[in-house]
């Protein structure tokens, strides 16, 4: 009983990217992944990166146009984990908001060039699949221009 | 395969080498029109923002695509990168039936008197070819007006008061304000400027058959569902093929000019379909654009021609330029979003030239083109504001409707060191070896680009931006979807590659028809200028090629 509860727990946390399958990244690459667009765009009264599909985006992207990024996320992504842990004791995905702010921040303005090149693609990968269009597996229902209140403009026209 | 001659085989179905071809049909020439790229219909580009011209971080939807296509870019003075056709180094405009056209923002300015007379004008600065063309506005009038009615131009006569005399009105009524225009055209009027509506390539009304604009945002970077922008692909092309003359090949891409003689070509080589074809003509047209016509010509090198085509001189590839876009972002309370497009409605000509402390030429200043979510939330950022965190988000929400932007493509002035090469240690898909960018731009556009750009902030505050900031362009060789200027027009052969009537000096029957040929880029978009040159540089060439046959 006490398992078939904890499954239950999980599977109703279960990430978008999960239910959604993954191409390119594996499920810890997926986490940090998540873990930093979230960060770049947090959720408030309107959805963040992660319930906005943006892991799904870059998944996807990375087995097509994105594709020359591939190694850059591979090495990246174990960089990212090692530099999070020496510092933290944890990996990146658990720490608390505030702690992952301050840590791309310190990244972002005077960390090592490699990490900061991988922080700023990933930023980078996370607009878009905030922003674009939904057909690239990001912007889940079109949130982002829901948040813009240009749906309307987006999807046909304005007059 | 050797193909069946024709009379001329036009290399490239883009703003110019469509134009071409429809002369040539009409004057009752047989006429090979090759394009690298696929003929689109809308539905295959759509409205997708991360892949259109202008954010092409998934590709360029107008072509060519990142396999296939590579070049090396000087990114930093001394160093070659190898870059794709979907990064901005690349200098890339489209690769499709139409070109650039097809998803260009349709902008359709006249050059103004002096920018052919610029060297008389200002004199050139130390470090710069700027010269005069060996022709004048005059000689062209008569065919900007007959761009504007065949290619289709909206417009208000008479609004202008610095363009150059014109012969006819628009044959379209302008397009009308978007809230933007509105309140950007008041606030220029309270400085003593002269704004006007924008002549636009796009149908205010019916026209040709084809419907009026539906205002829908997806303007600029996207082909037009309603056929409404006047691309060649839409409007001469068509009327080429039409004629019965005109044969319209897509996929081949352009592998050599092939020579009879010294002064002859006999035919020109394309891959198509993995073959190799051979088109025997009278004459050729390269109209390729300004980093791929001087390709062509180098790939043609002969015995005779060593250093490539029409290259006696050295010139071939020489004075890559496009503008040093100076510009200015403003931030308002109230929303100016209006979500019509073409969103560019509003410009003003009053520092196009005759700016104090000895800076020669200007620019246009017009209001920007819709900046999509993406675009916004990487490039309407002030500086203070973070690039990304709960701030940029909330800043990209308040902000979005509520900001407006000015931008001038500042005339640049030619450098000799700004170039295309060939690039022998790199190939493309074909086995051809491709192209390698490189040079930077003139130290003097920066001090024009930094008064045009105070210029643009003082029409956003005017406007009642309550924060404003300016953008400057880079020091990198410039060139991008307004490249030009690699092939240039000139009397003498020493220092041009095309007469005034755009064929090689050297040869007898090779013409060069697109930007290559503008001896400078003016401070204006230059697609109704190249197409303007195209049907001067067809009426004559119809006439030569008529009278030898």
């Amino acid at each position: 009983m006490q398992i078939q509860r904890r499954a239950f727990l999980a599977l109703a946390a279960a990430p978008a990217w999960a239910e959604r399958g993954l191409v390119t990244l594996d499920a810890g690459e997926a986490r940090l992944i998540e873990a930093i667009s979230d960060t770049v765009i947090p959720a408030d009264d309107a959805p963040g990166a992660a319930a906005s599909g943006v892991v799904t985006y870059i998944d996807r992207q990375l087995a097509g146009p994105l594709a020359r990024f591939r190694e850059a996320y591979r090495v990246g992504a174990g960089q990212f984990d090692a530099a999070c842990r020496a510092q933290h004791a944890r990996s990146f995905a658990e720490l608390d908001a505030d702690a992952r702010t301050a840590f791309l921040h310190n990244i972002d303005a005077q960390g090592p060039p490699a990490l900061r090149g991988f922080f700023r693609m990933v930023a980078d990968h996370t607009m878009q699949g905030f922003y674009g269009s939904p057909v690239h597996g990001g912007n889940r229902g079109e949130a982002s221009w829901r948040m813009l209140a240009i749906v309307d403009v987006m999807e046909g026209h304005a007059h | 395969m050797k193909l069946a001659p024709v009379d001329v085989v036009v290399v490239g179905a883009g703003a110019a080498g469509g134009i071409v071809a429809e002369q040539l049909a009409l004057a009752g020439l047989r006429v090979a029109l090759l394009e690298r790229g696929p003929r689109l219909a809308f539905p295959q580009t759509g409205h997708d923002e991360l892949r259109s011209q202008r954010t092409t971080v998934l590709g360029n939807a107008f072509g060519p695509e990142d396999h296939g296509y590579v070049r090396l870019a000087e990114t930093s003075p001394g160093q070659f990168r190898r870059v794709l056709p979907s990064q901005g180094a690349y200098n890339n405009i489209a690769a499709c039936v139409g070109g650039g056209t097809m998803s260009y923002g349709a902008m359709a300015w006249r050059f103004l008197e002096r920018d052919f007379r610029m060297k008389s004008v200002y004199g050139a600065p130390a470090g710069s070819t700027l010269d005069d063309w060996p022709i004048s506005y005059s000689d062209l009038e008569p065919f900007y007006t007959k761009a504007e009615w065949e290619i289709g131009v909206s417009g208000k006569r008479g609004a202008n008061p610095f363009e150059a005399a014109r012969s006819k009105a628009y044959p379209m009524p302008a397009l009308p304000y978007n809230t933007e225009a509105g309140v950007l055209d008041a606030a220029a009027r309270r400085l003593g400027w002269h704004p006007f509506p924008i002549p636009m390539a796009i149908n205010s009304i019916a026209y040709q058959g084809r419907p009026a604009c539906i205002g829908c945002p997806h303007c600029v970077g996207f082909a037009c569902e309603v056929n409404a922008k006047n691309s060649t692909a839409v409007t001469a092309i068509p009327r080429a093929i039409a004629t019965g003359q005109c044969e319209l090949r897509t996929g081949c891409q352009a592998r050599r000019i092939v020579m009879a003689d010294g002064a002859r070509a006999a035919s020109v080589e394309y891959f198509r379909d993995g073959a190799l074809d051979e088109q025997p003509c009278r004459a050729v047209v390269v109209s390729c654009s300004a980093t791929e016509s001087p390709r062509l010509l180098f790939q043609s090198a002969t015995r005779v021609h060593p250093r490539g085509l029409g290259n006696s001189s050295g010139w071939v590839g020489r004075n890559l330029q496009g503008h040093a876009y100076a510009g200015a972002y403003g931030l308002f309370e109230q929303e100016l979003f209006d979500g019509l497009g073409p969103a560019a409605r509003v410009a003003c000509c009053d520092f196009s030239h005759g700016l104090p402390n000895g800076l020669k030429g200007g620019a246009m200043l017009a209001n920007e083109f819709i900046r999509l979510p993406y675009l916004f939330s990487r490039s309407v950022v002030p500086p203070d504001v973070p690039l990304w965190g709960i701030k940029h988000k909330r800043y990209v929400r308040q902000y979005y409707k509520r900001s407006a932007s000015v931008k001038a493509p500042v005339q640049e002035m030619p450098v000799f060191d700004c170039r295309v090469e060939l690039a022998p240690e790199l190939t493309d898909g074909w086995g051809m070896p491709t192209v390698k960018i490189g040079g930077r731009r003139h130290p003097f556009d920066r001090d024009v680009a930094r008064f045009i750009a105070a210029r643009c902030e003082e029409w956003l505050k005017e406007a009642g931006a309550s924060r404003t900031w300016t953008s400057m362009p880079g020091a990198g060789v410039s060139g991008g979807q307004h490249q030009a200027g690699t092939c240039r027009m000139g009397n003498d052969p020493k220092t041009s590659v095309v007469d005034r009537f755009c064929r090689i000096h050297d040869l007898d029957n090779v013409w060069v028809v697109d930007g290559s040929v503008h001896v400078n880029n003016g401070g204006f978009n230059p697609s109704l200028t190249i197409q303007a040159i195209a049907y001067w540089a067809s009426a004559r060439m119809a006439r030569d090629l008529r009278s030898r046959s």
